[in-house]
């Protein structure tokens, strides 16, 4: 079964609403890849080229989709882990300096002003601070990434 | 007689419009003696003040020393809002780190923490930045802007611009911005700008601008650095350098308040002018980009097209080709 527009469409949707930055996939020859970028969605099709939906509509929903940070944390409430996410566009660090330890490990435990991570953009440092008292269960951005507005950055097992 | 006598003696002698200010005038002004005052001479010569005493005339201030205690600084400042509270030190570790605790400790918009020295001077990542006594303005301004987190960087944009157009309006030599905020002249550097942050929730609580400006020429200058005095072969009162800086600041954040990023933005390229279409290096905690610098996007991130292809740089220490 070819790909069709329509399912095109819909796949853009349901990146936009994961929590991803990016999305392969390959089916029957054809190569897709979504990336979120800052302000914009990217739908490259590799081959064989297929019709784009227009883009318009995509470029203001990024940023508004994205969960706001109460809705979020009460669904992951809910599934006993919270999410660090992040408040701006930038790199992400996660020790003060490059030869520095990690603010934190996996399985660290962290307190409400623990901080975790720093979010760079511009020359600006962005101390993230863990916001609720618990275990770092996961890290889910690597070193020097650049991270999205709204990016889940750990999870954490609250107490 | 109190320090604040002291600096309203200073004053007087700072405005005096004819050559001496006569004794009788000053304990007049001030409601103090004239022994009171003569003693204040004293200590203003032992602080480095040259004052010349005249039995017939009064007082007249000859020279005073490249000082940037408040007094210094409030003389020449004409702002509604930054500087009007400023920690001075002698030393320090650094102006960042002490602006934090101010800061947490809830000082106000604008209070500003000065140094004539920094032991240990901070700059991007952990680099460190050379503060040695009495050769520069290294100085930590605290801003409390109701602004979004993701706007945030738009200020560090923002400081580069006024500092440039501070500089460019006691020097007329030419000065250029190279992304995000360093300031160059003769493509060495002669400014950095380190802008740490608070947030809460999505919003800022307080944000700690750092600008570390090189004013004299010395030997523990690295050598990709230059200064303001060996640029313009003429010698700078820090004092009011700074008071210039603070002003151009409150300006733009004035304007960026009311009409957002773009009036900024504008002047920001122009002081990057001949930043833009040139070969760059990006060096980034993940490897090095090159390509043409571009422009920048709507955070203030910088564009550079490389290989064809457009890649977005929010951190990185750029280096020209």
């Amino acid at each position: 079964m070819a790909l069709e527009l329509k399912d095109i469409h819909e796949l853009v949707q349901l990146v936009e609403k994961a929590e991803v930055a990016e999305f392969h996939m390959e089916h029957e020859g054809t190569k897709i890849t979504i990336k979120k970028a800052v302000g914009e969605v990217a739908v490259q099709p590799v081959a064989p080229v297929v019709q784009l939906p227009p883009p318009t509509a995509q470029n203001s929903t990024v940023t508004t989709q994205s969960p706001a940070p109460t809705q979020e944390t009460k669904e992951v409430e809910d599934a006993g882990l919270h999410k660090i996410e992040s408040p701006m566009v930038g790199t992400f660090y996660r020790s003060p300096s490059p030869d520095a330890d990690p603010y934190v490990q996996e399985g660290n435990t962290v307190s409400v002003d623990s901080v975790v991570c720093i979010v760079e953009a511009m020359k600006l440092m962005n101390e993230i601070e863990a916001e609720v008292n618990g275990t770092i269960e996961k890290i889910l951005v690597k070193n020097g990434e650049l991270v999205e507005f709204g990016q889940p950055l750990f999870l954490v097992r609250t107490t | 007689m109190s320090k604040h006598l002291r600096n309203q003696l200073l004053r007087l002698l700072l405005e005096q419009q004819s050559p001496y200010i006569s004794g009788e005038e000053i304990s007049k002004q001030l409601g103090c003696s004239r022994a009171a005052i003569w003693k204040h001479v004293q200590e203003l010569r032992n602080q480095g003040y040259e004052i010349e005493a005249r039995s017939r005339n009064g007082y007249r201030l000859i020279s005073k020393p490249d000082r940037i205690a408040p007094e210094e600084i409030n003389f020449y400042l004409q702002t509604e809002v930054l500087g009007k509270e400023i920690r001075y030190y002698p030393a320090i570790t650094s102006t960042q780190e002490s602006a934090h605790q101010w800061a947490l400790a809830g000082a106000k918009e604008g209070s500003l923490v000065i140094a004539d020295q920094q032991t240990t001077g901070r700059g991007r990542l952990g680099t460190s930045w050379v503060s040695p006594a009495g050769t520069g303005i290294w100085m930590s301004l605290i801003l409390r802007p109701n602004a979004l987190l993701k706007f945030a960087s738009h200020f560090t944009l923002l400081a580069a611009v006024s500092v440039f157009e501070a500089i460019q309006s006691l020097s007329s030599y030419p000065i250029h911005i190279k992304w995000p905020n360093d300031l160059l002249i003769n493509k060495k550097k002669v400014c950095g700008i380190l802008t740490e942050l608070k947030g809460e929730q999505d919003r800022v609580d307080y944000m700690v601008i750092g600008i570390g400006l090189n004013v004299k020429q010395n030997d523990q200058l690295p050598s990709h650095a230059t200064s303001l005095e060996e640029a313009a072969g003429k010698q700078y009162i820090r004092a009011q350098v700074i008071a210039q800086i603070l002003q151009r600041i409150e300006l733009c954040y004035m304007e960026y308040v009311k009409e957002g990023f773009a009036p900024i933005r504008k002047r920001w390229e122009a002081g990057a002018q001949s930043f833009f279409g040139r070969e760059v290096q990006a060096k980034t905690w993940n490897g090095v980009i090159k390509g043409i610098a571009e422009g920048l996007n709507d955070d203030g991130a910088l564009i550079i097209r490389s290989e064809g292809e457009k890649r977005i740089i929010y951190s990185a220490d750029i280096q020209m080709t």
